[in-house]
């Protein structure tokens, strides 16, 4: 299916994608990662152009969570954190006191020297957080990381990845079926997206007023 | 599907190594005494010196050229990989005697290769360039097998991951890559130097001399018989042995670590 949206986002704020499976979220996302090679059309960020030409992934400024941690199993916790404090970075006292600020904000202290394989899910996402936190990202990028977690965990989350973009300034751009999640991680933006193209950009009250299509207010309807 | 118990899985596993060892009891055979005389003792460490040295050089240029190889493959897509699979299958599943008859032709005077490097004054018979060489075309092929096979499993979304994290390419197979495929090219590894270690059937072809251990062993048994043999086969064992079980240990005590 051919994805084409035009959306900007300002610094600092977020935006809700929302729409049905295979709509084309996910494929967004994946371009702003450079995970994917758009055909055509222009992306930037931060005065920084994405595409074309392709910028490689490693040498943009994003966070990316997803449903899988993605957690490197050959490491401890710790060094999965530090992993993702870039290099030079290594060499300032400074990073020490982020990490450990990173440590003590998401409760890391008990499995913080523990393998990456012996943590429960509910962990294995908080690591993840601080490991893509630890690069001080300008844009985060939550491609339904939530998803299979309970309510207590996710409300949880999200106050972290509230905190932190107050914190850091990061702009943030998240994908998730649910858009109880969405309204209460992106409250003021939401972009709808059917068959890969945007329908209505507005805000949760004005879609849920208003939803242009009669599957965006199916989507919309409680079960 | 219930699994066998653990004891009787044991016997199985005893049966096993006792069947791959019992070759071995032809050591204790009585063949006269073991023939280590100053004829049989020279040649003998200096075949020594011939393997390890020129083996060594030979898993050098395999491992340096092996790894992007394997790499290329592993990244490529599955109808182009299916190609390189079948052009590295080639070699490996050719006989060594074959093998060493293709190589003294290609690289001989009669082949275009040989021809040039001919005039270089590059001799590529009988020599430390033509046993390395023909290490490197027999065991190159195990290598690259075993390391897209090694590498392959390690999760594509974890290298993304990395360089998500700002890592460069060559900093992600470094620091994921390499760590996460360690086991499988410890075995990759492994192979391969055993099978270029005891090449016999090539480098008797294209390399007579120097004489490395599988051809001086041959000539120990054409010129002494087999008392001159089992000293050498012993030597052998003692050498060549513990570099790939150091590899296997090194490999598994990282990955228990």
């Amino acid at each position: 299916m051919r994805v084409d949206v035009s959306m900007d986002l300002k610094t600092g704020a977020s935006l809700a994608l929302f729409g049905a499976s295979g709509a084309g979220k996910s494929t967004i996302l994946a371009c702003l990662a450079g995970l994917e090679t758009p055909e055509s059309g222009y992306v930037a960020f931060d005065d920084v152009t994405l595409y074309p030409p392709l910028l490689p992934t490693y040498k943009r400024s994003i966070g990316y969570l997803t449903q899988e941690p993605g957690l490197f199993p050959h490491l401890r916790v710790k060094e999965n954190v530090m992993f993702g404090v870039p290099f030079e970075a290594r060499r300032g006292p400074e990073h020490t006191a982020w990490v450990q600020q990173l440590q003590e904000r998401l409760r890391l202290h008990a499995i913080w020297n523990a393998p990456a394989t012996a943590i429960s899910g509910g962990q294995a996402r908080r690591v993840a957080l601080a490991r893509m936190l630890a690069r001080r990202p300008k844009l985060v990028l939550l491609d339904e990381p939530f998803a299979g977690l309970d309510r207590q965990t996710v409300r949880e989350l999200i106050d972290h990845l509230s905190f932190w973009q107050k914190t850091l300034g990061y702009s943030m751009i998240a994908v998730d079926h649910q858009a109880e999640v969405l309204q209460r991680l992106c409250p003021e933006d939401v972009l709808a997206i059917e068959a890969g193209r945007s329908i209505q950009r507005d805000s949760w009250a004005g879609l849920h007023a208003h939803p242009a299509t009669p599957l965006l207010r199916s989507l919309l309807a409680p079960l | 599907m219930t699994s066998p118990s653990p004891w009787l899985a044991r016997v199985g596993a005893l049966l096993f190594a006792g069947a791959l060892l019992y070759p071995f009891t032809a050591f204790f055979t009585f063949i006269g005494p073991w023939n280590w005389s100053d004829d049989v003792r020279q040649p003998a460490l200096e075949a020594v010196r011939v393997s390890l040295v020129l083996t060594g050089w030979a898993m050098l240029v395999i491992v340096v050229i092996g790894t992007p190889m394997a790499l290329y493959i592993v990244r490529c897509g599955a109808r182009e990989r299916l190609i390189w699979q079948a052009v590295l299958l080639l070699p490996v599943l050719l006989p060594p005697l074959a093998q060493g008859v293709l190589l003294s032709l290609a690289f001989g005077t009669q082949g275009a290769v040989g021809r040039w490097l001919h005039h270089f004054g590059i001799v590529v018979t009988n020599s430390a360039t033509a046993y390395i060489g023909t290490q490197v075309y027999v065991g190159i092929g195990y290598f690259v097998l075993g390391a897209v096979a090694a590498m392959g499993s390690v999760p594509f979304a974890l290298q993304q991951q990395a360089a998500l994290l700002g890592l460069t390419p060559w900093q992600t197979f470094w620091r994921v890559t390499l760590p996460l495929a360690r086991l499988g090219l410890a075995v990759a590894v492994t192979i391969t130097w055993i099978r270029t270690v005891s090449e016999f059937g090539a480098v008797m072809v294209t390399a007579y001399y120097p004489s490395g251990m599988p051809v001086q062993l041959w000539i120990n048994l054409q010129s002494f018989g087999l008392t001159a043999v089992m000293p050498l086969l012993l030597l052998f064992l003692a050498i060549a042995l513990p570099l790939p079980w150091l590899v296997h240990l090194l490999a598994q005590r990282r990955s228990d670590a």
